[in-house]
């Protein structure tokens, strides 16, 4: 008995946080949910091109065609295999929302670790600069920069993450003033270690579960910005889901029922995976966060 | 005791917020536009002399009246005088229409934005407080994790997919073969074709008829957040000590519920309404362009794909101010509601 | 000081007998309490004691029915004696039945918290809503008037604290106020979770000064829950020490602490060098309390038991009577009161 007590002491912090995420996993359903989707969609994206290829010509005998044994999820307007491009659609998506939230992540603890930790008048500048930028509109805004530069993919990640710094940079900073509070902290800044000693190895391992639940939400919104400007024709990406919506949308094929499935199709992945995203974040925070368990 | 000097201090110091953040978001839209590599100026200019072989004086002029800037003096006095023309809300003149003022435009379009996404936002807010409070009080009931879990679906699909699906299951789907509910016909612009704007019924009914999808779109997108606030903060309440003192205290359920629970929890739920309100504006663009529907939103998008810079950067602006005077609100709101922010002058961040 | 002795013909305000409590519990049904009897004499102040975990304050707070949703009482009995001179049974009483008690005469104090009051509402609505809920025909300046001296009674200054929010006022003015409220409705039982945590030395004391002068006019029972023996000395007749969800002595304060019969009030006394020490930190006694969702075998103290016999791992003792007006829950008692006992 005592040396149990003993034992779980000495057990380092990351090893508990893991063994959380663990136990997560196997008692909230809709977390597991949110991972196995997640997880089948990722395999999809990166697997399934192999086996279903895309159609690089046009076939006009098959234009639009209702679901068959050949082509399960029917054709598009140019007679091309409608599951192979929800296949190939995810890729890229995927790849780029992955991007911002690591960008805007890393901008988020290192502006929002460095503000609680520095405090002072610099504290106090990007704390107001941050209540200033959450008042701009973000998705006009995005629409408003596509028409000063012609943004690509990868820039679009990059402006994406950049113009989300001010949320996470709140929360960050917010957070870390709480465990700047906590008695290893505090140690760790009388003994005059260096600062980014003591954000890396005591603030970040403590807000592990914090971090990742912000880090789906971010793809998440990645997701939302990237189809939406693909859905409005403003990014010029070629194979992804926004842009099968984009085309099935400007083909009139809402009021095609056999074709339907060329807008549904994209329509219902997008949904999964961001209902995915959702729920990993969600499970995340009740995870690190036991008030809000029931 | 409430302090009495306090008050006026509180809301001059967020007046001067607000002013700063009109401010430099007006500044960063000028330089935008003056500084950047392509600049629109210069690219308007440019294709003036290439398409219409004008001089190069004539388009700078020409320019410089739409713009309502003067290319001439530097660029210091032109911040200047943009900044008094935005301060008396003149923008120049639309690139588009010519001659026609950017702010006759906007007022034309803002109202139908305001209809569509506040009725949305008004009706998802009136549900969406009930049904989270419901779920709160009621955790046991079978109804509760369907309500709670349609709510964390719809609040996690994307608008313009929910807009997609109501198109669908509205417009297009013939149930049982007598045609869909709403005619394909109205869900494209804001009202029929053979009606005369104007306080008469056959406009009002075909405003209506246009506007109930895209309604109804706003209203999805935006109930299933009205029900976890509404719950979270409701079950919080349940939770405190205050109400569990209450029982305590042998107060009836009744009295617990409205002056113990109801008042707490709707503090910040009505700071968030009024927080939202400002996002009535801006947050239609994908939805307005599904509809065709001719608000703001499209307005900046058409003016966007046109480069309609003065259109642009008006719009734009309006949708800031929009969300800086809402968060304004929000927190005098938050003070009147909260006597502890009312008395140490403080927002509910502070 | 008052003496106690059980089975005597002086009425109880408050019997508990054989109460047991479950909560059910992702892992199973949790015993939070387990067979526990407990008696309150009109104007007798008890302390209970015990880790955390213990399930004290389940105890106190089935006395309200104010119990979490998940817990369920198992067995047992609970009667109240109220002023009218009829017994109420609390433990089979509704909701509605339960409502005009609450405050009126049993009040339950809970935890010192930061949010005892509604934080959107001054002090003095909060006292005329208590009033008004058992007598809705209360006047407001009769309860205004009452309200003012009892919160003078508590060293407060009455008019400013009930136009006051609570959260102008400090966390030893807000327990001062709520024990003033508590008084509001002359109750005749009191029931107290920690009275003082959360609160500084200073406060602390004043607020125990408070009490015992409060209890010294209005003759109150009491009931309280706390982890400082110190509280326990100033303010108890009587202690009842509670482990892993069983009482295991129940014993007069002065008897209990120069003599304390069962291992673990031992344990108690001995890792208490001076009163003021929290027993909290009693990390002398070796071991930790059991899993209570386990089914325990035998008495729940053996595997910390210095005094560990054989029948210990396989028969739980009961709590029996030990001496004059003390009883308690051990093997080895048992057998040293057979052998004296001629």
């Amino acid at each position: 008995m005592a040396d149990t007590a003993v034992r779980l002491k000495t057990h380092n912090r990351l090893a508990r946080s893991l063994r959380h995420v663990g136990d997560a996993i196997t008692r909230d359903i809709v977390g597991a949910a949110g991972f196995g989707i997640l997880f089948l969609i990722i395999l999809m994206s990166v697997v399934g091109p192999y086996f279903f290829p895309l159609d690089t010509i046009s076939d006009p005998d098959k234009l639009l065609m209702a679901p068959s044994a050949d082509h399960f999820l029917g054709t598009d307007h140019l007679g091309r295999d409608i599951w192979a491009q929800v296949v190939s659609g995810g890729r890229e998506l995927l790849v780029l929302a992955f991007l911002t939230a690591i960008v805007a992540v890393l901008l988020g603890i290192f502006l929002g670790s460095l503000a609680a930790l520095v405090r002072g008048r610099f504290d106090a500048v990007m704390l107001f600069l941050a209540d200033v930028w959450l008042t701009i509109p973000r998705f006009p805004l995005l629409v408003v920069l596509s028409g000063f530069f012609r943004l690509d993919a990868v820039a679009l990640a990059i402006v994406l993450a950049i113009l989300s710094w001010a949320g996470l940079f709140r929360t960050i900073r917010a957070e870390v003033l709480s465990l700047k509070k906590r008695d290893y902290v505090e140690a760790a800044f009388m003994l005059d270690m260096p600062i980014g000693y003591i954000i890396f190895r005591e603030i970040i391992p403590n807000m592990a579960g914090f971090i990742a639940a912000s880090f789906t939400l971010l793809m998440r919104a990645a997701i939302y910005a990237q189809v939406g400007l693909v859905f409005l024709g403003l990014l010029p990406l070629d194979q992804n889901w926004g842009v099968m919506i984009n085309v099935a949308w400007n083909q009139g094929v809402i009021y095609n029922p056999d074709a339907i499935s060329f807008l549904l199709a994209p329509t219902i992945v997008i949904c999964l995976l961001i209902l995915s995203l959702v729920w990993i974040s969600r499970s995340l925070e009740e995870l690190f966060n036991p008030s809000l368990r029931k | 005791m409430i302090g009495k000097g306090s008050l006026p201090v509180f809301i001059a110091g967020k007046l001067l917020k607000v002013v700063f953040t009109v401010w430099i978001v007006t500044t960063l839209i000028f330089f935008l536009i003056r500084l950047m590599p392509s600049n629109p100026i210069e690219r308007y200019i440019q294709s003036l002399v290439v398409q219409y072989g004008m001089t190069y004086e004539e388009s700078s002029a020409r320019a410089s009246a739409l713009f309502a800037i003067d290319l001439e003096a530097n660029l210091f006095s032109q911040y200047l005088d943009y900044l008094s023309g935005a301060i008396r809300l003149d923008f120049g003149t639309s690139f588009l229409s010519p001659g026609v003022p950017v702010t006759a435009i906007i007022a034309a379009r803002l109202p139908w934005t305001l209809f569509t996404v506040g009725m949305g936002l008004l009706f998802a807010f009136a549900l969406g407080i009930v049904l989270g409070a419901l779920a709160a009080y009621r955790r046991d009931a079978w109804w509760e994790p369907v309500v709670s879990g349609t709510s964390s679906f719809l609040s996690a699909v994307p608008d313009f997919l929910i807009a997609i699906f109501l198109i669908l299951l509205f417009g297009v789907f013939t149930w049982g073969g007598r045609g869909s509910i709403v005619p394909i016909f109205q869900l494209r612009g804001n009202y029929g074709p053979g009606v005369t704007p104007g306080w008469n019924w056959a406009f009002l009914r075909s405003v209506w008829g246009h506007g109930f999808v895209p309604i109804l779109t706003y209203f999805f997108s935006q109930i299933g957040i009205w029900v976890l606030l509404m719950k979270g903060s409701t079950t919080s309440c349940l939770n405190s000590d205050y109400a569990t003192i209450a029982r305590a205290r042998g107060l009836r359920p009744e009295k617990i519920l409205r002056s113990y629970i109801g008042r707490n929890a709707m503090l910040p739920i009505a700071t968030e309404f009024a927080m939202r309100l400002g996002f009535i504006l801006g947050g239609s663009l994908i939805i307005e362009q599904l509809f065709v529907y001719q608000g703001l939103g499209l307005e900046l998008l058409k003016a966007t794909s046109n480069r309609d810079y003065p259109l642009m950067q008006a719009i734009f602006l309006v949708m800031t101010v929009a969300i800086v005077l809402s968060n304004l609100f929000a927190e005098l709101l938050y003070g009147v509601l909260d006597p502890r922010i009312r008395q140490e002058g403080k927002g509910p961040h502070g | 000081m008052m003496s106690t002795v059980y089975g005597t013909d002086q009425e109880n305000l408050l019997e508990i007998r054989n109460l047991s409590i479950r909560y059910r519990t992702r892992r199973g049904e949790l015993r939070a309490v387990e067979d526990a009897t407990l008696l309150v004499k009109p104007g007798e102040s008890v302390a209970i004691i015990g880790e955390s975990g213990s399930g004290k304050t389940t105890l106190i707070s089935a006395i309200v029915r104010m119990l979490p949703l998940n817990a369920r009482l198992a067995t047992g009995t609970m009667r109240y004696r109220t002023a009218a001179d009829s017994l109420v049974h609390l433990d089979t009483a509704t909701e509605r039945e339960m409502r005009p008690l609450r405050w009126k005469e049993i009040v339950m104090v809970f935890q010192a918290s930061q949010s005892s009051f509604n934080p959107v509402s001054r002090i003095y609505t909060q006292f005329l809503d208590t009033a008004r809920a058992h007598n809705p025909a209360a006047r407001t300046s009769d309860v205004m008037d009452r309200s003012r001296k009892l919160l003078e009674l508590v060293a407060l200054d009455g008019e400013k604290v009930l136009h006051s929010f609570p959260h102008e006022l400090s966390g030893g003015m807000k327990q001062r106020t709520l024990i003033a409220l508590g008084l509001l409705l002359e109750p005749r039982l009191i029931i107290l979770d920690e009275p003082t945590t959360a609160l500084d030395l200073l406060t602390q004391k004043k607020i125990l000064k408070i009490l015992r002068s409060l209890r010294d006019q209005y003759r109150f029972g009491m009931v309280f829950v706390t982890h400082d023996l110190g509280i326990v000395s100033r303010l108890a007749d009587r202690v009842v020490v509670m482990y892993a969800g069983s009482i295991v002595e129940d014993a007069p304060w002065e008897e209990f602490y120069q003599d304390p019969k069962h291992p673990y009030s031992q344990g108690l006394i001995r890792a208490v060098p001076k009163l003021t020490t929290a027993i909290e930190k009693l990390y002398s006694i070796p071991g930790t309390t059991p899993d209570l969702v386990e089914k325990i075998q035998g008495c729940p103290f053996a595997p910390r038991c210095p005094f560990r016999m054989e029948i210990c791992t396989r028969e739980n003792p009961p709590l029996l009577p030990v001496a004059l007006g003390r009883s308690a829950a051990c093997h080895l008692l048992k057998e040293d009161s057979s052998e004296s006992t001629p």
